[in-house]
């Protein structure tokens, strides 16, 4: 009899620090969206463009201001060698799209400043490109490293993703077929 | 033979002689280091910053001692990385927002069981103060209790 309340004390205990647990697990399972599949709304958000990075927009924009325009959203990190291989194939494509209703937009992902800017200066890139702060767009797209390539069609629904570098050829087939839809 | 184990000493020599010099480890007491130690690799999980020999932890780390050299302070340093990446950076889990019940929850349930503990033994103690000392030994056996009881009342 004398050890029953020190089982309730133990399990009462028990319970506290499940429930902590518990309250930390939630809260992370709920920061998490559902990945942004193709036919799916592209999750709005907000990018804070590096200076010199703008391409004539304001210090942060959002995604859904950007409406009516196909926009090719490309997840990248100077540290990361596959995104320097499609850095220049992505420069080409806004150079050559831009006027036609095309938007890129850069979204450096766990990268410090200085060496992404100098990414950006070795590739000359003029389309906007910021800094995805405290990995907030990266978890709202769910992506699994970089580069990850997301081209979202005028309605603002992502009509593909793709995992890996891409070429300037496949840049193009891509955005041609949004443009022509 | 001879010469055999005389070459093998020499190269026994060398190559304790040698090992040193590759397994340095990064000077524990730079200011840079320390620092690191208290970040996350940021795609490595569960590696801590300061060991980490990836290309991104590299950047990190020169960004440390960018800063560094720039006057800040170490907190400084930590709460830039914060506000840039996250607190899921911090190799120790900040003591507020989401992961307050972290460091809440082993406080509570100590809490919670000391609290019990006391309450068992206060009570315990209560029970003892109240109860006349018995005149003989008690027995947990119905049969002596019942006996003894008999004799006392002299039935």
């Amino acid at each position: 009899m004398k050890g029953k309340p020190l089982l309730v004390a133990s399990v009462t205990s028990g319970i506290v620090l499940l429930a902590g647990i518990f309250y930390i697990a939630l809260n992370l399972v709920m920061q998490q969206g559902a990945r942004p599949a193709p036919g799916l709304p592209a999750p709005d958000f907000t990018l804070r463009l590096y200076p010199g990075y703008r391409a004539g927009l304001p210090e942060e924009i959002r995604l859904s201001d950007l409406r009516g325009n196909v926009v090719v959203i490309n997840f990248w990190a100077s540290w990361c060698e596959e995104c320097h291989k499609e850095a220049q194939a992505l420069e080409n494509v806004y150079r050559s799209y831009k006027d036609r209703g095309v938007m890129v937009l850069g979204i450096d992902y766990l990268d410090t400043e200085a060496p992404a800017l100098a990414y950006l200066k070795q590739y000359n890139v003029t389309y906007p490109n910021g800094i995805d702060l405290q990995q907030q767009i990266a978890r709202a797209y769910r992506i699994t490293g970089v580069p990850e390539t997301f081209f979202i069609d005028r309605d603002g629904i992502v009509r593909e993703v793709v995992v890996a570098p891409l070429t300037e050829a496949q840049l193009r087939a891509k955005i041609e077929a949004l443009i022509e839809d | 033979m001879r010469i055999f184990y005389a070459s093998l000493s020499l190269f026994l020599v060398a190559l304790l002689a040698a090992h040193p010099a590759q397994a340095q480890p990064p000077a524990p007491d730079e200011p840079t280091y320390r620092i690191a130690k208290q970040l996350n690799c940021p795609t490595c999980a569960g590696r801590n910053l300061a060991d980490c020999p990836t290309e991104t932890c590299a950047q990190w780390k020169a960004e440390i001692k960018t800063q560094l050299d720039a006057g800040k302070s170490a907190e400084e340093v930590l709460a830039y990385f914060q506000a840039r990446f996250g607190p899921t950076v911090l190799q120790e889990p900040p003591k507020s927002g989401v992961t307050a019940p972290l460091w809440a929850a082993p406080a509570g349930a100590a809490l919670v069981f000391l609290a019990s503990v006391g309450l068992v033994m206060w009570r315990a103690a209560r029970r003892s103060a109240a109860t006349p000392a018995p005149a003989a030994a008690e027995h947990n056996d119905p049969f002596i209790a019942e006996l003894e009881r008999q004799v006392r009342a002299g039935e």
